[in-house]
């Protein structure tokens, strides 16, 4: 190779050379050129510029998207907060500035101290704040007195607001500083440490395009801090709106039940409920009690509310309605219903008769009605929920075929709502409690199951989602959150279509056989959920009362006097209306004691402020929302 | 291994030498005053480090320089091969910092493996130019496997998502484009066509935040704002210091810290600012003196390999020095590209150091044929 190479003769580039040569001295008596304007031309100015050097950079933050419910009603939205800060450098005899400065905001001098600490270096050049929120009052008295008040300055910053409290806290989530951990994932590639981010639910799962882009500028200031000139500015976008298939009104309803409806002297009752849009799986209410302030963390929140929260035994942080699963008691029946009408185990005629309890091997396993209920079929069974009945047809079931069908339902997986920390729940089988426990199944586990008592647990959601497939001839729907992204002037950026995730194992006759039993035990006399009753609208429901301990353990205790954390829970499903179902309804009441006398109210109350929206008058026409159905005599 | 013969000894090149050790004295100098502000002990560690990679950077000079260039000639492809495995470990095994993976860190070790491909790249176009004499390019494609070579490094360099050397790396690249005889109208031909393509993809075949986007991807650390900042103070830096400059370590944007990257990307600012136009002037004279040096060197070696060579390394220290200076003086966006000799960097000073040493190598061997 070395021998074909040819000499640089040869190469014939002398003259290209010293063009290359002539180029690169005229770029650098460019350079000189420009020495010479910046250093002796502006070289005073820029001397003097230095010399006061009083250029900052001041970040102008992006206000976060506006969150809104289906009918574009505001739940989250970015209002200004005023906010002290003080200029370290410009601050001359700080003891009487901070005096003053602390009457005028009502606090103590020393805290204001504390707050700016010993600022050094480059440090002294940066504004610190002292207080972030400032209320108009205090802002006024500020601004009047700046005069006298040299390195103060005050600066709006824009804060996350929740209009609506504690409204829907769950779904909206929390906002906080970026944690260092986070700055060094790739999902948060040109963050910067202080920024604030949403942390939990909505806020964190669609930070993206909540955030929008910070601005700022680079502003000349004197010594006051007073910004005597704009250099440049960036100015910031803001970020996009999130339309929700929340419905503003059925949330509110839910949630006022939660605190309406316990007796004086009772406490608010915890627990969780759900509203869906049977069609659609719209998520229309969603609710877990108790509840935080999401406002509480909008401008970081401080260490004694946020130990409040997290030390609160009652966890009012974690969404009860996704992150949490129970036993589902008796609501569970619906599906072991169908289970015995498809697997032909029994039909609408198969008669059994309960004496109040049930006798399997050595064990008796008790009907919540001591006395019995005498000869009971599938209708029966349902509206006055025998669990005898259950017990003796769930044994010839078996678990494995109750355990298929129950999952067909979307019970025992996670439903695919798009909120994080959503647990699957569990649909115990022989397999399962092998794999689980690496011990055969039992029987007499087979009769609790058959009446949701045992291994089973169930979200909310979950069985929210399963009566939705109830009452829509078999669809297992993803609920939906969220209808659609817009960007923050109101385009369409992308929007979220029902999806359907599976098919429920029972054919929709038979799946109406199980409806007509629920609407028995919401409409009819005798039936455990009358207390869902809405005038003018019929209600399929089911009851549910979930153990927590075993009877004998609270038999001890007169009724109201069980201790709280040993009371059994209180479920409710219901559709409606009953004769073509649009709305799915699953509430949980921790605690509660009774799904007819506790959850079954919160049920109605959601129930009624739907039929009064969209009763037997014109509904209004919604995205997604099927159009009127026309009123009809039921059988 | 004969080393070094007489001959080569007798024409040993007193003036490259001389002209390196003053821009690296007065590159030094400067380091300590922008590193020394807010340090605390003897030696600023920055300053120390860079010191360390001083010494290391002088054996590694002096092997380029004893070692014949002709040599390297066969050495190039594994060189070159070697450059771009190091690169692509990068992309697995670097962890990210300030959003690109440039960096590959061993213990207290780290090294910027761009940097040394940038060279391997050089020495690789050297060699194929030498076989391939530019003069007798004529036609565009007749630059497809330089193109080829120059493309796998600098796509590896964008994978590393670091615009700013990929930039500079293209920019050193056609360095050796001056001297093909390629018709103007060619480039015209190419320029419009490669333009209007892109001008329309990005107006036409991109949403907004697609766009937005793609900037991202290509530049994480995307901030306006942050480098209006920069261009603000350093200007200000340089204007401030006058005809004499504040004096040396006297600087009060310098010892303020008002630029945030001052010893690195900003190091000519601290020159401004403390040595004033008198000091600028001096540095940037020994920058333009060693580059016209080096094109002397190219015209006087008596083969195709170290003339090349020598062109190849004039662009590799031309290119950063111009977007640098440029930056600094506020003509230029501001991308991290260091200023060579001068800027903190152990990596850049030890790849300067061996491209110098290769210069003085084909400068001393010019009449060895």
């Amino acid at each position: 190779m070395p021998g074909a190479n040819l000499g640089s003769g040869d190469l014939r580039i002398q003259g290209r050379l010293r063009l290359v040569g002539l180029v690169i001295a005229l770029v650098f008596t460019g350079f000189g050129l420009r020495l010479f304007q910046l250093q002796i031309l502006l070289g005073e100015e820029h001397r003097r510029k230095s010399e006061q050097n009083a250029i900052r950079t001041v970040g102008l933050r992006a206000p976060r998207g506006e969150i809104v419910d289906r009918e574009g009603r505001v739940l989250a939205t970015t209002r200004p907060a005023f906010e002290l800060q003080v200029l370290p450098v410009g601050l001359a005899r700080r003891e009487l500035v901070f005096d003053a400065l602390a009457q005028l905001v009502e606090t103590e001098p020393e805290v204001l101290a504390e707050r700016l600490g010993e600022p050094r270096g480059s440090a002294r050049y940066q504004p610190v704040s002292l207080v972030d929120d400032l209320d108009f009052d205090a802002l006024s008295r500020v601004e009047s007195h700046r005069y006298a008040l040299p390195g103060v300055v005050t600066d709006v910053q824009p804060r996350r607001h929740y209009l609506a409290g504690d409204l829907a806290a769950h779904l909206m989530g929390t906002i906080g500083e970026i944690r260092s951990g986070q700055l060094e994932q790739e999902a948060f590639q040109g963050y910067r440490s202080g920024e604030v981010i949403g942390q939990t639910g909505l806020e964190s799962l669609l930070e993206s395009h909540l955030r929008g882009r910070d601005g700022g500028r680079n502003i000349v200031v004197d010594v006051a801090g007073r910004t005597v000139e704009v250099l440049d500015e960036v100015p910031p976008e803001p970020g996009g709106r999130v339309v929700l298939a929340l419905d503003l009104d059925l949330q509110q309803a839910a949630e006022r039940a939660f605190v309406e409806l316990p007796q004086e002297g009772e406490e608010p009752w915890r627990g969780s409920a759900v509203a869906l849009d049977v069609e659609t799986g719209d998520v229309l209410a969603m609710v877990s009690r108790p509840a935080y302030d999401p406002n509480a963390f909008a401008g970081g929140i401080d260490s004694a509310t946020w130990k409040s929260l997290t030390g609160d035994p009652w966890e009012p942080l974690s969404n009860r309605a996704i992150q949490t699963h129970y036993p589902p008691g008796s609501t569970h029946k619906a599906m072991v219903a169908a289970a015995l009408l498809e697997e032909a185990i029994v039909t609408t005629e198969t008669r059994t008769f309960c004496p109040g309890h049930f006798r399997h091997g050595r064990r008796t396993y008790r009907c919540w009605k001591r006395g019995g209920h005498g000869w009971v079929d599938l209708h029966q069974a349902l509206k006055q929920s025998c669990d005898v009945y259950f017990y003796e047809h769930g044994l010839e079931l078996g678990i494995d075929r109750m355990a298929q069908i129950a999952r067909s339902f979307g019970l025992g997986r996670r439903t695919g709502i798009a909120l994080p920390g959503e647990v699957p729940g569990i649909v115990p089988s022989k397999s399962w409690k092998e794999r689980r426990f690496g011990e055969p199944w039992y029987p007499g586990e087979t009769v609790s199951a058959s009446i949701g008592q045992g291994y089973n647990l169930y979200t909310t959601l979950q069985l929210a989602v399963a009566y939705a497939a109830l009452g829509n001839g078999g669809k297992v729907l993803r609920p939906r959150v969220t209808l659609r992204l817009e960007s923050r002037t109101g385009e369409l950026l992308s929007q979220v279509q029902p999806e359907v995730t599976g098919r429920v194992a029972v054919a929709p006759e038979r799946l109406a056989t199980v409806m007509r039993g629920l609407t028995a035990v919401v409409e009819e006399r005798g039936g455990t959920g009358g207390r869902a009753r809405v005038p003018g609208l019929r209600v399929a429901g089911k009851t549910g009362t979930a153990q927590v301990v075993r009877l004998d353990k609270t038999e001890i205790y007169e009724e109201d006097e069980i201790p709280v954390r040993l009371r059994d829970h209180a479920w409710f499903g219901a559709l409606a209306p009953a004769e073509k179902p649009r709305i799915a309804v699953a509430v949980f009441v921790e605690h509660g004691r009774h799904g007819s006398t506790a959850a079954a109210p919160v049920a109605q109350r959601i129930l009624a402020r739907w039929h009064e929206k969209h009763g037997p008058q014109e509904p209004p026409q919604l995205a997604g929302a099927p159009g009127p159905v026309p009123p009809q005599e039921a059988p | 291994m004969p080393a070094i013969d007489r001959r080569s000894l007798q024409h040993f090149d007193w003036v490259l030498v001389s002209l390196v050790l003053a821009t690296l004295t007065l590159g030094f100098a400067a380091l300590f005053s922008a590193t020394q502000a807010g340090a605390t002990g003897a030696l600023p560690s920055e300053f120390r480090r860079q010191l360390i990679a001083l010494g290391i950077g002088a054996v590694a000079f002096t092997v380029a320089v004893v070692v014949d260039y002709r040599r390297l000639e066969r050495l190039a492809t594994p060189l070159f091969v070697f450059g771009l495995i190091l690169l692509a470990s990068t992309l697995v095994l670097a962890p990210l910092t300030r959003g690109n993976r440039s960096w590959l860190v061993y213990g207290p070790l780290s090294i910027q493996p761009a940097e040394f491909a940038k060279l391997a790249l050089v020495v690789m176009l050297a060699r194929h130019f030498a076989n391939h004499p530019p003069t007798e390019i004529r036609r565009l494609r007749g630059l497809l496997p330089a193109g080829l070579l120059a493309g796998s490094v600098v796509g590896l360099i964008v994978l590393q998502r670091d615009m700013g050397v990929a930039v500079l790396t293209l920019l050193i690249a056609s360095t050796y484009l001056p001297f093909t005889r390629i018709p103007a109208r060619s480039w015209a031909g190419l320029s419009v066509v490669g333009v209007a393509v892109l001008a329309a993809l990005w107006r036409f075949g991109f949403q907004d935040y697609q766009r937005k986007r793609v900037l991202d991807f290509l530049d994480p650390s995307r901030d306006p704002l942050a480098s209006g900042y920069q261009a603000i103070q350093s200007k200000i830096a340089i204007g401030s210091g006058g005809v004499f400059g504040k004096g040396y370590l006297e600087g009060t944007q310098t010892q303020l810290q008002f630029l945030p990257t001052q010893h690195s990307d900003f190091i000519f600012a601290v020159v401004g600012e403390e040595w004033g136009f008198v000091g600028c002037a001096l540095l940037l004279g020994l920058l333009l003196a060693t580059l016209l040096w080096g094109l002397v060197i190219a015209s006087n070696s008596k083969d195709a390999f170290g003339s090349l060579l020598a062109v190849g390394i004039v662009g590799l220290l031309f290119w950063p020095a111009v977007i640098n200076v440029a930056m600094v003086l506020g003509l230029a966006p501001v991308i991290g590209v260091p200023l060579p000799l001068v800027s903190y960097g152990g990596s850049h000073l030890l790849a300067s150091l061996i491209a110098l040493g290769l210069l003085l190598n084909v400068s001393m061997r010019r009449y060895v044929f």
